[in-house]
């Protein structure tokens, strides 16, 4: 597996919203979403995903579920929140700015 | 984070604080419900089992860290840190318990002492009075030639009638009664109040009732009120008082009701009220003044307002009675600053005292810190590399100071607790609420606030340098030299510090040079083996004025027959022992006029007195027992008065009119001839202005005098030496008036130092005061230089070994240590010459720029700051050059 690439963590703030905006999931079903979606580029690693998850909980921005799962276990399960979702429509602004700055000057014809 | 964004997520926060447990158990569960399924999905992949499972918590990078990082997550920080925090400060303190237990006494001390003073302040200036609504409550005095005073029956009556002013306005006269419960007689203060006295403080009676309209009217049956004060300790707090006969005065009077323990309006300590009962003759009196008047103003009614129409009332009578009232005026004024006003003074002294004393104790802890926070580097510095933030170190170093704080403020608030019993039973007597003094809540959050301010205050400093220290810095070895900023701030703190002492010290020499001089002046008189004792005949049974003298006159004869006693006499108010009257003189050959009237205070004296208290006859005669009634009426005058009436003259045959109304009325003046000139005696007080005063012969007192001191005389007793005869002295009063106490018992020694009791008080506190805080300020000049030594040992090796002796190394270190203690001193004087202006009212022939004292006060500070510097300046002489250089 090539090696994922190094992911800055307001960026991994904004992808696990967006996958939890799709619908609500438990910690590892986000995981593998997000390495499905993006056809394995992004991975996030098991030591920093609750770390992330339970950060987001505190801001108000997931809110969590003890649910029994399929398995017949309890497990915890993330939805996002209404302030969830616009935190993560401002996320999503930033970084359509900032990417599409960074791709102008990369596009820059040289002499 | 938007605020209201953040108030959603302290449920959260909140629920992270309590259910810790819980939470980790979650966070467990969370977890292994992840690894389950990691190892469903390696296993569905082809792996075994057990390498699954193994490869699912690799993955996982570290259970338990990924735990850590998620409690992490969730802290709720601040409160748990903090507790966490306070917990390894108190671990750290007991680490140097040399350092904790002078930190938590000079704490202490500073708490202690700014608490105490606190409370007395609360209960004395501060807590409103036991009154309704007090802020209403007013006291109304007539205002005569610049100053106040009591208002006479007419004018009050006058008043009433003609204000709109006050919901009630009503008045009161403190006078003293004889109490016979069950034969002994006591003599009670108490006053005498009409009816609506008590509707004006709006306080209810514990039990019975207050008087009626009807029984506040001449001639009714004697009522009474009494305090809840006399129903406990004079009649056994018997529950079926009220509708009950006490003896007042000697005769039945009912009492009808019975007031509770706070009511003490006027801060008289007052035990019984019975109405005034004005007779015709006293509601037309518009010239003796003598009343009290309080009023409650009308809600809705400012006070402006009310004083402006005191204002026109005031022309009206002054029209109507040119005589009683010319040029007189009324002045409202609220009643607590009437009663409290003169303290304020000397509280607030008292108060910016404790106050310099807590700064400098601070300022000491502060150096302390900033000693340790040197040595702590290092510890710091590790912390920083393993992962604490800046902020983090802050507070766990604030935390520390948060657990001295409050431990300073813990053994401070005991402290207080007994300064205050220690000051409520040694102050002053004449401190109105002083014994209403109490440690309670509001002095309690006090001491905490200030405990609390005080840690930051001496924590902050430190603690900020001590954070943004850098790492690789602090590990490199400590060189020799001195660091630049951190010294400065100490050697800051120590001037300010020897300052602040100096202020106080001046205070306290200035109070204490005042004290001395007060005790050297000469009284007027010879006051050793004088005994003065108060006696008050009643109205019955003595309201003739023949009958009243006599009695006086074979008091004084049995007196001055008893053993041990050398001569006796009676004086209406013998000096300092309180009271008086005056009256205005005019002299002969002066026109009838208010202006050229001479105020003097009254002293009607049997003809042994001059003798019995040895006052110099300066011109003239004493009195004789052939001065009656029958031949010219005579005087005797103070030097005052003789320069006042007749400047440059001699007084003797001069004639001034004054006392009562001649045979064709008030206009008729009667003369009294001066027969002799006596010294001034200073009856009002050692330290107080000698007035002028006349002295008439106890035969020839008008029959009114005997209303105007209540038919009561100082009887003055010098004895040949010894013990003071009481029993003897009250036998000698019980056998010629049966139930008559003689009260105020006490030598003149005593009287006057009672008088000086509440200026040694402020003295004595003051100057503790001074030397703790110079006590404090060596200690911290004795701090500053010791570790400036131990900084320099290096250098001070390296000198040594070049070749300086050892008295120019002392010389160096007493050189900055009197360089500090001179910059202190410098700024102190100049502060206390600016300040000590506000004391001049409280000294006694002393300016408050006084060379003596301010010269005094910085020698003795020079001189301990001196030695204070020369222990550290001997310790650095004996640093053995070759260990000072390898030290490190």
């Amino acid at each position: 597996m090539s090696k994922p690439s190094d992911l800055v963590q307001g960026t991994l703030d904004m992808l696990l919203l967006k996958i939890l905006a799709l619908e609500p999931m438990n910690g590892f079903a986000v995981s593998q979403r997000l390495k499905q979606v993006s056809g394995d580029i992004l991975q996030v690693s098991d030591g920093s995903l609750y770390p992330a998850l339970h950060k987001l909980e505190q801001e108000g921005w997931i809110t969590a579920e003890w649910k029994t799962s399929e398995y017949g276990r309890r497990a915890k399960y993330y939805s996002l929140t209404r302030v969830g979702r616009r935190q993560l429509e401002k996320e999503a602004d930033n970084w359509g700015r900032l990417s599409s700055a960074i791709s102008r000057v990369i596009k820059l014809k040289e002499a | 984070m938007r605020p209201g964004h953040w108030l959603f997520t302290i449920p959260l926060r909140l629920r992270s604080l309590f259910r810790r447990a819980q939470a980790d158990q979650e966070v467990d569960d969370e977890l292994r419900d992840h690894l389950e399924r990691k190892t469903e999905e390696y296993v569905s992949q082809g792996m075994t089992q057990e390498g699954a499972h193994r490869r699912a918590r690799i993955d996982l990078d570290g259970i338990e860290q990924t735990k850590e990082k998620c409690r992490d997550t969730r802290r709720v920080n601040w409160i748990q840190d903090f507790m966490q925090d306070l917990h390894f400060g108190l671990r750290i303190l007991r680490k140097s318990p040399g350092f904790t237990t002078v930190a938590v006494l000079t704490l202490t001390l500073g708490i202690g002492a700014t608490t105490a003073i606190f409370s007395i302040v609360n209960a004395v200036l501060l807590r409103p009075l036991a009154i309704e609504d007090s802020t209403r409550v007013v006291l109304l005095q007539e205002w005569w030639k610049g100053s106040a005073g009591d208002v006479s029956v007419g004018n009050f009556k006058d008043i009433q009638k003609q204000s709109r002013s006050y919901a009630e306005i009503s008045c009161s006269n403190n006078a003293s009664f004889n109490l016979e419960t069950q034969g002994i007689p006591e003599r009670v203060d108490g006053e005498i109040a009409t009816f609506n006295y008590f509707a004006t403080f709006r306080v209810q009676p514990i039990a019975g009732r207050v008087f009626t309209a009807d029984e506040d009217t001449a001639g009714h049956a004697r009522v009474v009120v009494i305090s809840e004060r006399l129903w406990r300790t004079n009649l056994h707090a018997d529950p079926s008082i009220v509708g009950q006969p006490i003896r007042i005065n000697g005769l039945p009077t009912t009492v009808v009701g019975v007031m509770p323990k706070s009511f003490d309006p006027l801060l008289s300590n007052s035990n019984l009220w019975v109405p005034a009962a004005f007779t015709l003759a006293q509601l037309a009196d518009h010239d003796d003044h003598y009343l009290n008047v309080m009023a409650r103003i009308k809600p809705g009614v400012v006070m402006a307002q009310a004083q402006s129409e005191l204002d026109v009332i005031a022309q009206r009578l002054q029209q109507q009675y040119p005589l009683d009232d010319a040029d007189r005026g009324f002045r409202i004024q609220p009643l607590a600053n009437a009663l409290l006003g003169d303290q304020r003074l000397s509280l607030h002294m008292m108060l910016a005292a404790v106050g310099f004393l807590l700064l400098i104790a601070c300022a000491n802890i502060g150096n302390l810190q900033l000693a340790r926070s040197r040595t702590r580097q290092k510890e710091i510095a590790l912390r920083a590399a393993l992962g604490a933030s800046p902020s983090r170190i802050v507070w766990q170093l604030l935390a520390e100071n948060v657990v001295l704080g409050l431990a300073g403020g813990v053994v401070g608030v005991l402290l207080a607790y007994w300064a205050v019993s220690w000051i409520v039973g040694h102050g002053p007597a004449e401190m109105p609420r002083l014994d209403q003094s109490r440690i309670d809540a509001s002095t309690l959050v006090f001491a905490c606030v200030v405990a609390l301010l005080s840690s930051f205050l001496f924590g902050l400093a430190p603690a900020l340098r001590s954070a943004s220290t850098r790492i690789n810095e602090a590990f490199k070895s400590a060189s020799g030299i001195v660091g630049g900023s951190r010294d400065r701030v100490r050697s800051l703190l120590v001037v300010g510090e020897v300052a602040l002492a100096l202020v106080l010290m001046v205070g306290a020499g200035l109070l204490i040079r005042s004290a001395l001089l007060v005790s050297h002046v000469d009284p007027g008189f010879d006051t050793s083996n004088v005994v003065v004792g108060r006696i008050g005949l009643p109205d019955a049974g003595y309201h003739d004025p023949v009958i009243a003298r006599q009695t006086f006159e074979r008091m004084i004869t049995i007196a001055d027959a008893l053993p041990g006693v050398e001569s006796a006499a009676v004086v209406s108010r013998a000096p300092l022992a309180g009271g008086g009257s005056s009256n205005g003189l005019l002299a002969e050959g002066k026109p009838l006029d208010l202006a050229n009237l001479v105020n003097s205070q009254l002293q009607i004296v049997s003809p042994s007195y001059l003798s019995t208290a040895r006052v110099p006859l300066k011109a003239g005669r004493n009195f004789t027992p052939q001065d009656t009634r029958e031949r010219t009426f005579v005087a005797i005058v103070n030097e005052t008065l003789a320069h006042t009436m007749w400047p440059g003259e001699n007084p003797i045959g001069k004639r001034f009119a004054c006392c009562e109304p001649g045979p064709k009325g008030r206009m008729d003046p009667v003369w009294h001839e001066v027969v002799g000139e006596v010294a001034d005696v200073r009856a009002q007080g050692l330290d107080r202005q000698v007035q002028p005063a006349f002295y008439i012969p106890l035969a020839q007192m008008p029959p009114s005098a005997w209303d105007w001191i209540g038919r009561t005389m100082d009887l003055v007793v010098r004895t040949r030496g010894g013990v003071i005869p009481v029993h003897e002295l009250q036998a000698t009063v019980t056998s010629v008036a049966p139930a008559v106490p003689i009260y105020r018992l006490s030598t003149m020694q005593q009287k006057i130092s009672s008088t000086l009791e509440r200026s040694h008080f402020d003295t004595f506190l003051l100057a503790i005061f001074a030397a703790t805080a110079l006590l404090l300020s060596s200690v911290g000049i004795y701090g500053v230089l010791s570790y400036m030594v131990v900084q320099r040992t290096r250098d001070i090796g390296i000198r040594m070994a070049l070749g300086a002796s050892r008295g120019q190394i002392v010389w160096d270190v007493l050189g900055f240590g009197a360089r500090l203690a001179a910059i202190g001193l410098t700024i102190g004087l100049a502060g206390a010459f600016a300040g000590t202006r506000l004391l001049s009212s409280l000294l006694y022939e002393v300016r408050p720029t006084d060379a003596i004292t301010f010269a005094a006060v910085s020698l003795i500070l020079l001189v301990v700051a001196l030695i204070a510097s020369y222990l550290p300046a001997r310790r650095a002489t004996r640093v053995d050059p070759i260990v000072a250089l390898r030290y490190e």
